[in-house]
């Protein structure tokens, strides 16, 4: 008896593993399945088309919102070219870079993925990606002039391109303006220096609600392990003249009395004025975006994404009336070019995608000025291209619902004060390193000083391959 | 074992103080347990407005079963659950099965190498997943078992797998030797003496080890995520985890969707339950 | 003796000493020689599948992924070389999540014991209703860890989670207790969310431990007017030994292992604080691409877990 449900077992578990190819429709076979009758990838398109399908792997689609505006406006490009079909795949956004890497490698790659500055370097430096100099090549001159030169360049490796921008925006401060109104301060008059910044967010700190203890707070930002948290650092160490690395990216410059003191400061506003809510260390950007649509928090960095996702954390945050932008304060004195901190995206095509001609078209499509006009209208993103943000030098005007909506003008005026962040494929490990620190200063283990110093040091270990023999960096 | 016992009513007082005191502690035990998952089970019913509320409260004042709807019709999680189910039952029934063959392979039989053998099984496990992933995806792709329920059952079975042969020796190990050795003596081969005399004695610890390869496969999520392509492949973890969004985490309906993605694992371990009975170990050997 | 145990016995026959065994032999003793005889290829025999799938599935992933620490496989130029190595013990950062790692292990591990027998040996009464308390033993494993992580940071949120609103509405004085993001409760309070997912493993194996004890020993021992507490020591706990040495080992390397419940929680914060290894490799792999760097990592992570659990597999390759 007890063999035969021993057999029972083991068969019904080869009759699993029999029936076991999912039923996938063809669109979503792994690139070695068949997906077009045998035609030649790089064919001119002269022949009848054949429908090729392509992957497209996005992390926007996660969010619902921004997912509609991106099903919606692909049939558009799919009724324009006939012979390609778009599959779009969803992809978590931490995990973005874990499942893009091991399936390149593996050579199964979706054929288009969009990533985030953070991690671009990164993929355009170890081969991911192919190479579309030849494509840009075939376009009439100036195609890359669209888009502002240096993002342009971040694609660039070795003189070839391999991606396109998408995305751009700077870094702005955003507040509650009536917060600012009940602690008796105009809102109609953000802070312009670090100074009034932190004079505003200690009058903001109070027993808001007469509960006996503090229960509001001026200013409230990232300080867990983010990739958003050095967008929230990154603009107090500009906007007192410091930086993080040399030009040559070859030392730290965490060393310079300007980037003691916004280390400081930023320190400060934990340990001594305590105008943050308790626990900063463990707080990711979407617990700041919730403290402040809680009127928990006063004041927060943030940039084109906070007015959309505000209301859908709290329906009654009155974003008309309430929601501020202001760009970011500065540091009294100083006169300088770069005061906040850009964020960037991109496109790119990976490196073993068999339609590369068809790709290219998509590619095309998605960063053209009427995609980046219509993902602005659904998701309030700003666009890395002239013709869409706009170039007063150049005397090319913005998309007017940008200049229109008032948050997004701010950030349109800000664009040109954004600094991207250094551009290495250490990137990641340099911004941890830094934040680490941060927090340490925060928790009280290390003080400011030694934080810092620490930071110096590692950040030095690290661009040792970028420095010849015999090359040291300066003592802290 | 004492020869000729009868089978005495206890002491009222005895019986009394050990299950008053297995009461405390499973109350005890409710509470420690409950508190997370009533707290998993209040949010998915609260509307987003108020998941998000600072200050928080316990108990929704407006319940809803919207995080439901939206996980269950709106969303691809049927799929998620009918994949996630026959890649972890799979992968429950193939560690099992072959642990077991190997538990007692290992538990009985003094062949040259053994211990060696052991050791390498467990030593599979030294690695962590996030170095086994990349060579392990180019094999499978080029296997052409990528995006299968089979290449994920096997990727999974190696994970239980070793756990499971280690497990189940123990359990074998707890049964005398003399038992295998009288069914042998009476006419079995080795296969039948395991099948009929062994299995059965080792019921609960089978039980343990499927729930235990089942939770462990369904919980995954980095094979998961790199072992599969698309939405009709993918898994309840990996459908969970898109709920993690860039700017924030959509609680009702990671709740939500975490308290359905529980329930085939408490069906999974109520209906085998009954093995974890005592006296299914009915059958000492006679001497 | 039957037809079959004599033709099995006669092929034992070749062994030394063969013909005088053979000659007056009774039925027990038969039994051992056969079951010696045929030892040698059916106990192979039984292991193969699994081995088989072992290494095949994951031998060569194994060996790729410990020669990227050597040379790095992946591009053109193969060097072999101690880099990686010598870098790695000079990283102060390693060492602090080594250390971390190991205070993770010997707290969790330790706890789910604790808690797992005290609970099993509660499971193990009969009891009305057991079947309940069953289910809610078992309930906090069947959420995948990276679940748990997520509940667990939100119940821990200094001020929208739910354990501080509890304290608020307590009277507590200062209800923002900072549980993650404070260097000292930090590693305390993860520990707690892994002892509260990761219990009823041990549990339920401790569990079908002492349902294998028969029950007639507890019986005859009452009979015989043994007290509880002399029940445990001289039933229980024999019965029991060879089932907490498999947890405890189990368990030990499940824990060096344990990565989504802590890199959804703190993300190795604040600080080094709640860094252990398995984050760390991750990060070094996945985050800053450093794929060589990580796989010397994960070489030394694993010969350190070979180092302590050579004790156990020891014990438990010894056959009782």
């Amino acid at each position: 008896m007890k063999k035969f449900v021993f057999l029972l077992v083991v068969g019904s578990l080869l009759m699993t593993t029999a029936g076991c190819q999912a039923p996938t429709p063809a669109a979503t076979q792994p690139p070695p399945a068949t997906q077009a009758p045998a035609a030649p990838p790089t064919v001119a398109p002269t022949k009848a088309p054949q429908v090729v399908t392509l992957r497209v792997s996005n992390w926007h689609l996660a969010e619902k919102h921004w997912e509609k505006t991106i099903k919606d406006a692909i049939p558009i490009f799919e009724k324009e070219n006939p012979d390609i079909k778009v599959n779009l795949e969803v992809i978590s956004y931490a995990e973005k870079e874990a499942k893009y890497a091991t399936e390149i490698q593996a050579g199964a790659g979706p054929d288009l993925i969009h990533l985030a500055g953070y991690s671009i370097r990164n993929f355009v430096e170890s081969g991911y990606l192919y190479d579309i100099t030849p494509f840009i090549q075939k376009e009439p001159v100036g195609f890359l002039d669209q888009w502002y030169p240096h993002l342009v360049e971040l694609f660039k490796y070795q003189g070839k391109q391999y991606g396109l921008p998408s995305d751009y925006m700077a870094m702005i401060l955003a507040y509650d303006k009536k917060l600012f109104t009940e602690a008796g301060l105009d809102p109609n008059k953000p802070p312009k220096t670090w100074d009034e910044f932190l004079d505003y967010a200690k009058k903001m700190t109070r027993d808001r609600k007469g509960s006996g203890k503090t229960d509001t707070w001026g200013f409230g930002t990232v300080g867990t392990i983010d990739p958003g948290w050095e967008l929230r650092f990154s603009p107090v160490l500009l906007s007192h003249g410091a930086a993080y690395l040399t030009p040559d990216n070859k030392c730290s410059a965490l060393n310079t009395p300007e980037a003691k003191e916004a280390f400081k400061f930023w320190v400060g506003l934990v340990t001594d004025a305590k105008v943050v809510p308790p626990g900063v260390t463990s707080q990711g950007a979407g617990a700041v975006r919730t403290q402040f649509a809680n009127e928990l928090i006063a004041m927060k960095i943030g940039s084109g994404w906070t007015a959309p996702i505000i209301p859908t954390i709290n329906k009654d945050f009155n974003i008309q009336e309430n929601l501020g932008a202001a760009p970011m304060p500065v540091k009294a004195g100083k006169t300088l070019a770069k005061t906040t901190t850009a964020w960037y995206s991109g496109w790119m095509i990976t490196k073993n995608t068999k339609y590369p001609e068809q790709a290219w078209r998509l590619l095309k499509w998605l960063t053209s000025k009427e995609s980046d006009q219509r993902w602005f209208d659904g998701a309030r993103v700003l666009s890395s291209r002239r013709d869409v943000s706009g170039d007063p030098d150049k005397g090319i005007k913005a998309y007017q619902p940008i200049l229109d909506d008032k948050f997004s003008q701010v950030i349109q005026a800000e664009l040109k004060n954004a600094q991207i962040n250094p551009q290495l494929k250490e990137w990641p490990q340099i911004a941890d390193t830094v934040n680490k620190e941060v927090q340490n200063a925060f928790t009280g283990s290390k003080s400011a000083d030694a934080a810092l110093k620490d930071a110096y040091d590692q950040i030095n270990k690290i661009l040792a391959p970028y420095r010849k023999a015999g090359e040291t960096c300066p003592a802290y | 074992m004492r020869p000729g016992f009868t089978a005495m009513p206890v002491t009222r007082r005895k019986l009394q103080t050990t299950t008053v005191l297995a009461y405390v502690i499973l109350i005890g035990v409710c509470f420690f347990n409950l508190l997370p998952f009533v707290f998993m089970l209040s949010t998915s019913l609260k509307t987003d407005q108020e998941a998000y509320a600072i200050p928080p409260t316990f108990w929704p004042k407006q319940a809803t079963l919207d995080a439901y709807t939206q996980v269950i019709v709106w969303t691809n999680f049927p799929r998620y659950f009918m994949n996630s189910t026959i890649v972890s039952l799979g992968t429950a029934l193939l560690s099992t099965v072959l642990g077991a063959l190997a538990g007692y392979g290992f538990s009985r039989f003094n062949f040259r190498g053994r211990g060696l053998y052991m050791g390498l099984v467990l030593a599979t496990q030294l690695l962590p997943g996030v170095l086994l992933i990349g060579p392990y995806f180019k094999l499978l792709a080029a296997v052409g078992l990528y995006n299968t329920y089979l290449g994920l059952i096997l990727a999974f079975t190696t994970i239980t797998l070793p756990f499971s042969a280690w497990m189940l020796k123990g359990f074998i190990d707890t049964v005398p030797e003399e038992m295998d050795h009288a069914a042998l003596v009476d006419g079995c081969t080795p296969l039948g003496a395991f099948t009929r005399v062994v299995l059965p004695v080792i019921a609960p610890g089978m039980v343990a080890t499927i729930v235990f390869a089942f939770l462990l496969a369904w919980g995954d999520l980095l094979w998961a995520l790199v072992l599969t392509s698309g939405d009709d492949m993918a898994m309840v973890t990996l459908g969970l985890s898109r709920l993690v969004t860039q700017f924030r985490i959509v609680w009702p309906q990671l709740m939500a969707g975490s308290v359905i993605a529980s329930v085939p694992c408490m069906v999974l371990y109520l209906a085998l339950q009954n093995y974890l009975v005592k006296g299914l170990t009915a059958g000492a050997v006679k001497e | 003796m039957n037809r079959r145990l004599r033709r099995e016995l006669s092929r034992a026959v070749r062994t030394p000493f063969g013909s005088e065994i053979t000659g007056n032999m009774n039925q027990s003793l038969a039994s051992k020689v056969l079951f010696r005889s045929i030892r040698l290829n059916t106990g192979f025999a039984f292991a193969l599948p699994c081995l088989l799938l072992l290494l095949l599935v994951l031998g060569l992933p194994a060996i790729m992924a410990v020669a990227n620490s050597f040379t790095p496989i992946w591009s053109e130029v193969k060097t072999f070389t101690l880099d990686n190595y010598t870098k790695l013990l000079q990283d102060k950062t390693f060492w602090e999540s080594l250390q971390v790692t190991i205070i993770f292990v010997a707290y969790t591990v330790m706890l789910h014991l604790a808690l797992g027998l005290v609970v099993a040996l509660a499971l193990n009464a009969d009891i009305r209703g057991i079947w309940l308390f069953r289910i809610i033993a078992i309930l906090p494993w069947t959420i995948p860890d990276v679940i748990s992580g997520l509940v667990w940071r939100f119940m821990y949120d200094p001020t929208a989670g739910i354990i501080n609103y509890f304290l608020d509405r307590l009277g507590v004085q200062n209800p923002y207790i900072e549980w993650l993001a404070h260097p000292r409760l930090a590693l305390p309070s993860v520990i707690l969310a892994d002892v509260w997912r990761g219990y009823p493993f041990v549990m339920l194996i401790l569990l079908a431990g002492l349902q294998a004890i028969p029950k007639e020993l507890y019986e005859a021992a009452r009979v015989d007017g043994a007290s509880v507490l002399q029940e445990f020591r001289h039933i229980t706990v024999p019965g029991l030994v060879r089932m907490v040495q498999v947890a405890l080992a189990l368990d030990v390397i499940w824990q060096f292992r344990r990565f989504g419940l802590v890199y959804n929680m703190t993300q190795g914060g604040p600080g080094n604080a709640t860094d252990i290894l398995p984050l760390a490799i991750y990060r070094q792999y996945f985050k800053y691409f450093n794929f060589e760097y990580a796989s010397a990592m994960a070489v030394v992570l694993a010969a350190i877990m070979i180092v302590i659990s050579i004790p156990y597999v020891r014990m438990m390759v010894k056959r009782t």
